[in-house]
C-alpha cells in the first residue's frame, strides 16, 4: 500500500510540483513575514543597545495614558530642566545631560522637504558627553551653536548632504537656517532608524527649536567608574518628584526596542493576513487537485480494493500522499520565505527604510509555524478527496467509467446555504455587533467557503451565458484571422468552433470548474471589496467636503504619512499677518484616552472655525468652547449618555486625567471626528503641538489672485506644506486613497497568482484526462491552433466565472462594510462599475495566460498515441 | 478537391483513392527495431469497400495510420488521391485530414460534450463549412438515428455511437474513409447494422472505405480484402465471403 502511494507520487512529479506550488507560496509568505520582522526586531534591539550603551540611567516622565496595545500613545510629560543639576549631585553620577526629541524636517537644496514615507523626521539634542551621545561622528564635528547642525549618515547619503552645506530645517516654529558641521552614524554608520531622518542641534538651540520651554524629554546619566547602573537608578529615583521615573540604560534600550516592535507588529499582522489569504486560496487548489486525481484513478483504486485493500487503507494512502506533498512544500516554502524576507527588505529599502545589518533571523518558532501551517493546510484540503477515494467500489476496476457525471445534490445545496448563512451572520456580528476584526475576517472566509460550495449550481448556467457571449467573439476573431491568411495567401481557414467546445469543456464538470474558479473568486472578491470600499470612502469624503468646507484655501502637509504629521504653527501666524484673510483657522490632532480607549482628538479655534466650516450643532454652540471644554459628536454623546453640561474625564499622555465639560454636540462632520477641544486646551496638554491643517477664508474685497499670491509667499517658505483650493483638496484625498488601494491590491496579487496556478493545474489534469478526445479532434481535422484556442476559452470561462462570483461577494462585503461604518463618516455607497468590469476583463486575460502551457501541451499531443492509447 | 461522385458515374472511371508505394515503417532502432511495414505497395480504388486483414503485428493498423496521415513513414510514399503525404507539413496534413479523410475508430469516437448531430457535423464545423442540408439528411436517415440526434454520446448504445461516428465520417463527403476495427467493441447485431450501412455508403453514394479488421465476418461485407503479413501485402481477394476469408486467414496463420 505504501509502496503504491510513493510510486504514485514519484510517477507524477510535475503534478506534485504544481500542487505544492500553492503551498510553497503561502508558507513562503508566512515564514518570510516572520523572518523579516524577527530580523528587524533583532536589528533594532542591537541598534538601541549600541545607542544607549553609554547611558547608565535615564530619567523620563511616566506616560499618563497607555493606549489599547499597552504602548505609549502620545508623548509623556517632559522633565523639568532644573532636575539636571539635582541629578548631577547624586553620588556616583559622572555626568547628567538633558535630551530633547522633536520635529525637524530637512529641506533639500532644490527646496523640497525630504520625504520619508511614514518614518518620523526627528530633531534631537547633540549631547556634549561622547559616552552619552551614543553615536559615532563619521565626518566633521558636533554642532555647538545655533547656526550649526549635524545629521545622520544614512540621510546624508540618501539625499546627498555633505559637511559645510547650508540647509533649511523645518521645525515647530520659524524655520532654522544652519550649516551642516557633522555627520554621525548609528551602529555601523549606514543604518537609519527605520527610515527616520535625524537632525542634531546643540542643547541650547534644541531647547528653542524643538519647543522644550526649559524641559527635556529625558535626562541621560553616565555613571562613575565602578557604580552599578541599578544602584544608581535607585539612588536617583529617590530624589525624583512624582510622575518621573529612572531606568537603567539597558531597560531604556529594551523599552525603545519594544516600542518599535509594537509599531512593527501592525506591519507583521498585515502581512500575515495576506499570507493567510494566499493559503486559503491554496487549500482550494489542493482540494481540487486531489479530487481530480482521485476521479482519474477510479479504476486503479477499484483494483486496489478488488485486491483486498480496505477503504481505510485507500483513504490513508490519499492522506499519506497529501502529507508527503505538505512536508515537501512546507520545507520549500520555508526556504522560499528567506527569499521573500530579503525581497521585502529590498522593498523597504526602496521606501527609504534601511535595516541595520544583521543576519536573517530564522527562529524555531518560524520553522514550527511554517511546517504546521503548510502540512495542516494540505491535509485539511485532502480530507474530502480521501473520503471520496475510499468510497470507490471494487467493481470500478472492471468498469470503464469515466469521471462521474455531476448530479445536483440537495445535500450540497443545503450545506452550502447553511455555511453561507453562518458566514454572513459572523460577518454582520463582527461589523455591527462590535465584536472585532477577527470575527469579520473569519465571517468573510466562511462566506467564501459557502459560496464555493454553492457555486457548482451556477457553473453551468454562467458558463453557458459566457459561452453565448464568447462564441460570436471567437467567430469574429477567427474571421479576422482568416482575412489575414487570405491576404498572406495561405490556403487554410479556421472556424470559430473552439469557443463552443471550450464552453462545453468548462460546463462538463461543474464541481471542478467551480472549485478552480473558487480560488480566483477569493482574490477578486477581496480586490472588488477594497475597490468598492475605497470608492465609497472617496465619495463620502467628497460629499463631506462639499457640505462642510466653506474655506477658500487649505494649507496641508505635502506628505500625509508619519507619526508627527503636521507643520510649524508659524504658517498660520504668518498667513494671519498678511491681512488678506478674514479667517485663518488651524486644526491640530492627537490621540487621547476616553474610558481608557485611544481616540482621535481635534483641536479647533472656536472664533474662526465657523467661518471656514459648516458645523451643524444639535446642542450647545461652538462659540462656547473655552479652555477645559469639549465638543462631542452626537452619536458619541448618545452612546455615552452625555449632554451639554456633562463633565467627561479624559486622559492625555503628558498631563494625565483632565475633566472636560461638554459645551456642544455636533452632527456628521468628518473634519472634526468625534471629539474637539480648543487650541489652548490642546497646547496645554500635548507635548510639541503642530498644525495638521490651516483653513483660510479670503477677506471680502480681496481678489482671489491676490490672496493666493499672499498665501503662496508664506507657504513657499515651508516646503513641507502646500496650498490647495477645494478641487485640489478633493484630488489629494482621492490620491491618498488610491495609493492605499494600489498597495492592498498588489498584496492581494499573490492570492490571484496562486489562483492562476490553480487554473493551470486543473487544465493540465483535465487535458490529461481528455487525451483520447483531443486526439480524436485532431484526427478529424482540428488544427493545433484550434486546440490551443479551445483550451484558452475554457480557461477564460473558468477565470471569468471566478471573477463574477468574486465581484458579487466583494460587492456584498463592500455594501455591509460601508453600512457598518456609516457613523464613521462613510455615508455614500459607491460602486466603481468600470473598475470592477475592468477586473473581470483582466481576470479573463489572466485566464488566457494560465492556459498558455496547458494549451501548448494539448496541441502538441501525439495524435496517434492519443487515439490508440488504451 | 475531387467532385463528390454521383450515382450515375459510380461504375465508370475507376481511380486510385489511396496508395502506398514501397512503404517502410520501422519502430525503435538497433536490435529492438521492428519493421511494422516492410516495403509494402498497395492501392485502394475509389468507390469500393476495402478490408485490410492480417494477424496481430502484421502491420495493418500501421498501414491505416500512415495512409490517413496520422503517422509518418520511415521511407517510401503514401498518397491520398495524387497528393504525396510524405511531403506535407503537420499543418497541411491537418488540413488534408479535415478535407479529404473521414475516420471511424474502434472506441472514443465521439466528443462527449456534443450531441449526436453536433458530433456528425464536427469536422465541418472545424473547417468552418456549412453542412449540405440534403446530404446531411440522407446520411442521418441512412444511419437511422433521426430521433436520437439531440442525445449526448453517453445516452446512446455502443452501436448507435459507432453509427454516429460513421455518419460523421461521411458528412463532409471525404475522398476516403478509414475505419479501424469499427465493430471491435460491438455485439454481432450492432456490428452487422454498422457494416451494412458502410456497404450502402459505397454502393449508393460512391464512397471509398478502407477498413482494418480481424473479423472475417466484417471482411465479408467488403468488395475486396487485402491480406497483410509481416508488413507486406501477401494476398488479396475480390468479392470475399466470410468463409473464404476465414480459410485464407487460417492458412496465413499457418505459414
Amino acid at each position: 500500500m505504501w509502496r503504491a502511494t510513493f510510486k504514485g507520487l514519484l510517477a507524477h512529479k510535475v503534478r506534485l510540483g504544481l500542487t505544492a506550488l500553492a503551498i510553497v507560496l503561502g508558507v513562503g509568505f508566512v515564514s518570510g513575514t516572520y523572518i523579516l520582522t524577527d530580523t528587524m526586531n533583532k536589528a533594532f534591539q542591537n541598534l538601541f543597545s549600541t545607542i544607549d550603551k553609554g547611558i547608565a540611567v535615564q530619567v523620563k516622565g511616566v506616560s499618563k495614558f497607555k493606549g489599547g496595545f499597552g504602548g505609549d500613545v502620545g508623548q509623556p510629560q517632559r522633565v523639568p530642566g532644573s532636575l539636571v543639576a539635582q541629578i548631577a549631585q547624586v553620588p556616583g553620577v559622572r555626568v547628567a545631560e538633558g535630551e530633547l526629541t522633536g520635529y525637524a524636517q530637512l529641506v533639500t537644496p532644490a527646496g523640497k522637504a525630504i520625504e520619508t514615507h511614514g518614518a518620523p523626521t526627528l530633531g534631537v539634542t547633540a549631547q556634549s558627553d561622547k559616552q552619552l551621545a551614543g553615536v559615532a561622528t563619521v565626518a566633521g564635528r558636533e554642532p555647538t551653536s545655533s547656526g550649526e547642525i549635524s545629521i545622520d549618515a544614512a540621510t546624508a547619503k540618501k539625499f546627498g548632504f555633505h559637511v559645510g552645506q547650508p540647509v533649511t530645517v523645518l521645525v515647530q516654529g520659524p524655520s532654522v537656517h544652519a550649516r551642516i558641521v557633522g555627520i554621525f552614524g548609528f551602529g555601523n554608520g549606514s543604518t537609519n532608524l527605520a527610515g527616520a531622518t535625524v537632525v542634531a542641534f546643540d542643547p541650547t538651540t534644541a531647547q528653542r527649536v524643538l519647543g522644550g520651554h526649559g524641559s527635556w524629554d529625558t535626562i541621560d546619566v553616565a555613571a562613575k567608574q565602578g557604580v552599578s547602573p541599578s544602584d544608581l537608578r535607585d539612588r536617583i529615583q529617590r530624589i525624583l518628584p512624582r510622575g518621573f521615573q529612572a531606568k537603567t540604560g539597558e531597560q531604556a534600550a529594551q523599552e525603545n526596542a519594544d516600542q518599535l516592535r509594537r509599531g512593527l507588529s501592525f506591519f507583521n499582522i498585515a502581512l500575515l493576513v495576506f499570507a493567510g489569504v494566499a493559503l486559503f486560496v491554496g487549500t482550494f487548489i489542493i482540494f481540487n487537485t486531489f479530487s481530480i486525481l482521485v476521479a482519474q484513478r477510479t479504476r486503479e483504486l477499484g483494483l486496489l480494493r478488488a485486491l483486498g485493500a480496505s477503504a481505510a487503507q485507500v483513504r490513508t494512502s490519499v492522506i499519506a500522499e497529501a502529507a508527503v506533498t505538505g512536508v515537501i512544500a512546507s520545507v520549500l516554502g520555508l526556504a522560499f520565505g528567506l527569499v521573500i524576507a530579503l525581497g521585502l527588505q529590498g522593498l523597504l529599502r526602496v521606501f527609504g527604510i534601511v535595516l541595520p545589518s544583521t543576519s536573517s533571523q530564522v527562529l524555531p518558532r518560524t520553522v514550527i509555524v511554517a511546517l504546521i501551517v503548510g502540512i495542516v493546510t494540505t491535509l485539511v484540503s485532502a480530507v474530502l478527496p480521501s473520503v471520496r477515494a475510499s468510497r470507490v467500489p471494487p467493481i470500478a476496476a472492471m468498469r470503464d467509467t469515466g469521471p462521474a457525471e455531476y448530479t445536483r445534490s440537495r445535500r450540497r445545496t443545503g450545506i452550502g446555504l447553511a455555511v453561507t448563512v453562518v458566514g454572513v451572520a459572523a460577518l454582520l456580528l463582527g461589523l455591527f455587533g462590535g465584536h472585532g476584526a477577527a470575527l469579520v475576517g473569519i465571517g468573510a472566509g466562511v462566506v467564501f467557503l459557502g459560496v464555493a460550495i454553492l457555486s457548482p449550481l451556477f457553473a453551468r448556467p454562467i458558463a453557458r451565458a459566457l459561452g453565448a457571449l464568447f462564441e460570436p467573439l471567437d467567430r469574429v476573431l477567427s474571421a479576422i484571422g482568416n482575412l489575414f491568411r487570405r491576404v498572406l495567401g495561405r490556403a487554410e481557414r479556421y472556424s470559430g468552433v473552439s469557443a463552443r467546445l471550450g464552453t462545453e469543456n468548462a460546463r462538463r464538470n461543474p464541481g471542478r470548474t467551480a472549485s478552480t474558479a473558487g480560488a480566483l473568486m477569493i482574490g477578486l472578491g477581496l480586490v472588488g471589496f477594497v475597490s468598492i470600499f475605497a470608492a465609497s470612502v472617496k465619495a463620502s469624503a467628497n460629499e463631506a467636503l462639499a457640505q462642510i468646507l466653506k474655506a477658500d484655501y487649505a494649507v496641508i502637509p505635502t506628505s500625509f504619512s508619519g507619526p508627527n504629521v503636521g507643520f510649524s504653527m508659524d504658517v498660520g501666524r504668518r498667513l494671519q499677518a498678511t491681512g488678506d484673510f478674514s479667517a485663518v483657522s488651524p486644526f491640530r490632532q492627537t490621540i487621547f484616552g476616553v474610558h481608557g480607549n485611544a481616540q482621535q482628538l481635534t483641536a479647533i479655534d472656536p472664533t474662526t472655525v465657523t467661518a471656514v466650516e459648516n458645523i451643524q450643532m444639535t446642542g450647545g454652540s461652538v462659540r462656547a468652547l473655552g479652555d477645559g471644554d469639549l465638543l462631542v459628536y452626537k452619536e458619541t454623546a448618545r452612546s455615552n449618555g452625555w449632554r451639554v453640561g456633562s463633565v467627561v474625564p479624559v486622559q492625555f499622555a503628558a498631563t494625565g486625567v483632565q475633566r472636560l465639560r461638554v459645551v456642544g454636540i455636533f452632527g456628521d462632520n468628518r473634519a472634526l471626528g468625534s471629539y474637539a477641544v480648543s487650541l489652548s486646551t490642546f497646547d496645554r496638554n500635548v507635548v510639541g503641538p503642530l498644525d495638521a491643517s490651516v483653513l483660510v477664508k479670503v477677506r471680502p474685497g480681496v481678489s482671489l489672485q491676490r490672496a493666493q499670491r499672499a498665501a503662496r509667499s508664506v507657504t513657499n517658505q515651508f516646503p513641507n506644506v502646500k496650498l490647495q483650493d477645494q478641487a485640489q483638496l478633493r484630488e489629494t484625498q482621492a490620491k491618498q486613497i488610491d495609493q492605499l488601494l494600489g498597495l492592498i491590491t498588489a498584496l492581494l496579487g499573490l492570492a490571484i497568482l496562486i489562483a492562476l496556478f490553480g487554473i493551470v493545474n486543473t487544465l493540465a489534469l483535465s487535458i490529461f484526462e481528455r487525451t483520447h478526445e483531443i486526439g480524436l479532434l485532431r484526427a478529424v481535422g482540428m488544427a493545433r491552433r484550434q486546440v490551443r484556442v479551445m483550451i484558452r476559452w475554457e480557461s477564460v470561462i473558468i477565470a471569468v466565472f471566478g471573477a463574477i462570483l468574486g465581484t458579487a461577494v466583494g460587492a456584498f462585503f463592500g455594501w455591509t462594510m460601508v453600512r457598518a461604518l456609516h457613523s464613521q463618516g462613510i455615508t455614500v455607497l459607491a460602486f466603481p462599475g468600470k473598475q470592477l468590469l475592468l477586473y473581470v476583463v483582466l481576470a479573463g486575460l489572466a485566464g488566457v495566460i494560465a492556459a498558455l502551457l496547458p494549451a501548448r501541451r494539448a496541441a502538441r499531443l501525439d495524435v496517434l498515441a492519443a487515439i490508440t492509447h488504451e | 478537391m475531387a467532385q463528390a461522385p454521383t450515382k450515375e458515374d459510380v461504375t465508370q472511371d475507376v481511380r486510385v483513392a489511396a496508395k502506398a508505394v514501397d512503404a517502410v515503417k520501422v519502430y525503435g532502432s538497433g536490435d529492438a527495431a521492428v519493421r511494422a511495414l516492410d516495403g509494402i505497395s498497395v492501392e485502394f480504388e475509389t468507390r469500393r469497400f476495402h478490408a485490410v486483414m492480417g494477424p496481430s503485428g502484421s502491420g495493418k493498423s500501421t498501414l491505416l495510420h500512415c495512409l490517413a496521415g496520422l503517422d509518418s513513414l520511415t521511407s517510401g510514399h503514401v498518397y491520398i488521391g495524387d497528393v504525396d503525404l510524405t511531403t506535407l507539413s503537420e499543418r497541411k496534413l491537418t488540413l488534408l485530414r479535415r478535407e479529404k479523410v473521414g475516420f471511424v475508430f474502434q472506441a472514443y469516437n465521439l466528443v462527449p460534450t456534443l450531441s449526436a448531430i453536433e458530433n456528425i457535423t464536427l469536422p465541418l464545423d472545424i473547417a468552418g463549412r456549412k453542412p449540405e442540408a440534403s446530404w446531411l439528411d440522407t446520411v442521418v436517415s441512412t444511419v437511422g438515428l433521426r430521433d436520437r440526434l439531440r442525445h449526448r454520446p453517453s445516452e446512446l448504445s455502443g452501436g448507435q455511437q459507432q453509427r454516429v461516428a460513421a455518419a460523421r465520417a461521411l458528412a463532409s463527403r471525404p475522398e476516403i474513409v478509414f475505419a479501424d476495427e469499427p465493430t471491435g467493441n460491438l455485439d454481432s447485431r450492432s456490428g452487422a447494422e454498422l457494416l451494412g450501412f458502410m456497404r450502402e455508403a459505397v454502393r449508393h453514394f460512391g464512397q471509398t472505405i478502407v477498413m482494418v479488421t480481424h473479423d472475417p465476418t466484417a471482411a465479408g461485407y467488403a468488395d475486396r480484402v487485402v491480406f497483410l503479413n509481416d508488413g507486406r501485402a501477401v494476398d488479396e481477394m475480390a468479392e470475399p465471403t466470410a468463409e473464404r476469408v476465414l480459410d485464407r486467414m487460417k492458412s496465413l496463420a499457418g505459414d
